[in-house]
């Protein structure tokens, strides 16, 4: 699992901030509730402190009963053992409100007139609820906004900062070895990114300058050769005219001759291997399909007469392409004859003709071929098979030089190579 | 006839020259650019075949000299270097046919006999063997004066017989004419029994003689009875 950098780091960032949120807000809640709790036992220490100043001179037994009749938070009662000022937290159900109300309560041993009673005192938390609440309300809106507009701005100087990142990674993905274009980096003002690229530039330049040396001496070697192998067919070519050859070595001589040619036909196959690579047929031309192969059809037939093999042609569509003529025919006919080599005695091809499909199929080996391997240069999936495992890769070259698709299938004992236009 | 080839490679043009004897070709040599320079200059020829590579010159030089000579001579170019370019080149500087290295000594022959035909052309364009008469130009064949039936293929394999008359042609070396540019790509050259038969059938009931001889594992001859 892979995620875009810039939401990886939005992403931390959210999570952290939403987890030290959900902890502040009840650490908060907990601190001003206890600093509330805090003052308010301030205050009623501080009001008994008040009353025993004003009352304790004054304070008769029924002065504490009419007090006691008429107020309701503080209250005189008959001492009871009790040394120190105790506050607790009391919850009490309130009958006029109707609901269940939290108070400080303070009870504390005073002396009126000598005699000794007990100061009761509370003070709701109602109050202190409200504005608890209403704080912490405050303070979440307040750290929500802030929030809000931190992400933004480092969302948007992440992705400013980050853009020249990207922008290597489009030309690197969109970089291809064999075509001509190097990748163009935007400029940057972060070292790490400055060095990146050039770091990546470096390794292109000298990749492609290797590309380049193994691809000139492909074709060198294959010019080079053409010469001794010139002089190989002409020498076999006058020999083959000697009088009184005998059988044995006539037959030699034949076997000579098609090895020969079997080099020679290798080595041009090689060349327009890398001429197809270098670019060399970039003229086009509109091109009908279905014409050359109905036109060169007699041709094929000849060359799978020997093998008793019945050829059929299936046309649903009149297939015209804007291609250069030389590759295309190159195309078709190593299809073609692909077809007829690879195929058994009395076997049948099948050329299918759709609206932007070529399809070659043909009987041969019984199992189906590995389709990988199959478009490599020198692949063979019989080895003693006569071809010289390029026809393929060729067909691949030119298919890819043109943004064309080619497949393998294998179905109904029938081996299927198409060509998606 | 006489030719001139122009060859760095010895060695190729004794081969050719050894070929072409047999078949009334006088073959003159000249392995440089300086030598054929001087040859061109004080001989004329029936045609020049030429290789683009020269160690001291390049082949186009000479056809450019050629032209401006206004000399006659057809041009064959014989090159191990392939590219449309220099194809285009050498059309465009008035030769007349461009074969890559390497090729059959008879693909060379044929192709230069029809080259001196096109030139030497004087109302008839005509080629005769014993009872045999090949029209090149209307496509037909007579044999003692009575046409025979037969394809464009036929035909061009018969030009390719009879122009190597005499001569032990290889299965592949016929297969390779008859296919062109497809012959880089085949592997099998058992077609070509069928298409020898197919003659060999329409010259006989023509009553033509049996010229064309088979020859054991090496391929076909085309001989006097």
């Amino acid at each position: 699992m892979s995620e875009k950098l810039l939401k990886k780091t939005t992403h931390t960032f959210l999570i952290f901030s939403i987890i030290i949120l959900m902890l502040a807000a009840p650490l908060f809640y907990f601190i001003s509730s206890w600093l509330y709790s805090y003052e308010t036992d301030e205050i009623l220490l501080f009001h008994k402190q008040d009353f025993i100043e004003q009352y304790q001179d004054v304070f008769t037994e029924e002065d504490i009963a009419i007090w006691n009749k008429y107020n309701r938070n503080v209250t005189i009662l008959p001492y009871h053992e009790l040394k120190n000022d105790s506050i607790v937290l009391e919850v009490v159900y309130d009958k006029i409100a109707k609901e269940n109300i939290p108070y400080r309560i303070l009870y504390a041993p005073i002396e009126l007139k000598g005699k000794k009673y007990i100061y009761n005192e509370r003070i709701n938390l109602v109050e202190m609820e409200g504005m608890v609440w209403s704080i912490s309300l405050m303070f979440l809106i307040i750290i929500a906004f802030f929030l809000v507009v931190i992400l933004y701005v480092s969302k948007r100087s992440s992705k400013k900062i980050w853009e020249p990142f990207y922008d290597t990674i489009i030309q690197i993905r969109n970089f291809e070895i064999d075509k001509d274009k190097l990748p163009q980096f935007m400029p940057t003002e972060i070292e790490e990114f400055d060095s990146l690229n050039k770091s990546i530039e470096r390794l292109i330049e000298k990749n492609t300058a290797i590309y380049k040396n193994q691809k000139e001496f492909v074709e060198n070697a294959a010019h080079e050769l053409q010469t001794p192998l010139a002089l190989f067919q002409s020498k076999i070519d006058t020999i083959i005219q000697t009088s009184g050859l005998s059988k044995e070595q006539s037959v030699l001589l034949n076997a000579l001759n098609n090895d020969v040619s079997r080099l020679n036909r290798l080595n041009k196959n090689l060349l327009l291997l890398s001429k197809i690579e270098n670019d060399s047929y970039f003229e086009k031309q509109n091109y009908s399909i279905n014409n050359y192969i109905d036109k060169n059809f007699e041709f094929f037939e000849e060359q799978a007469e020997a093998k008793n093999i019945t050829i059929s042609r299936h046309y649903n569509h009149q297939l015209e392409i804007e291609t250069n003529p030389i590759l295309i025919e190159v195309l078709i006919n190593n299809l073609f004859l692909n077809a007829i080599r690879h195929n058994s005695k009395s076997g049948i091809i099948k050329i299918e003709i759709e609206e932007k499909t070529l399809t070659f199929s043909n009987t041969g080996a019984v199992d189906a071929l590995s389709g990988e391997k199959l478009f490599n240069r020198f692949f063979k999936s019989d080895p003693s098979a006569k071809g010289n495992g390029l026809g393929l890769a060729i067909v691949k070259k030119i298919t890819e030089l043109n943004g064309w698709k080619i497949g393998y299938s294998f179905e109904n004992d029938l081996h299927n190579f198409f060509i998606k236009f | 006839m006489k030719i001139l080839i122009i060859e760095d490679e010895a060695a190729i043009s004794k081969s050719i020259k050894n070929y072409f004897k047999a078949n009334d070709v006088h073959c003159e040599e000249a392995n440089n650019f300086k030598e054929a320079m001087a040859k061109i200059d004080m001989y004329d020829y029936d045609c020049i075949l030429l290789d683009l590579m020269l160690p001291d010159g390049d082949g186009f030089d000479l056809l450019r000299h050629l032209k401006k000579k206004n000399k006659t001579e057809g041009v064959i170019i014989i090159s191990a270097k392939e590219t449309l370019d220099s194809r285009l080149e050498g059309f465009n500087l008035g030769a007349d046919d461009y074969l890559t290295k390497p090729f059959h000594l008879s693909e060379l022959l044929v192709r230069m006999q029809a080259l001196i035909r096109r030139k030497n052309f004087k109302g008839n364009n005509e080629v005769v063997y014993n009872e045999i008469k090949i029209d090149i130009l209307s496509k037909t064949v007579s044999v003692n004066d009575l046409k025979v039936d037969i394809t464009k293929k036929q035909i061009d394999l018969l030009l390719y017989l009879i122009g190597n008359k005499n001569k032990v042609l290889s299965k592949g070396a016929i297969a390779e004419h008859l296919s062109g540019d497809m012959a880089d790509m085949l592997d099998n050259h058992d077609f070509i029994y069928a298409h020898i038969k197919n003659l060999k059938k329409k010259l006989s009931q023509a009553g033509c003689g049996d010229y064309i001889k088979t020859i054991y594992g090496l391929g076909y001859k085309w001989e006097n009875e």
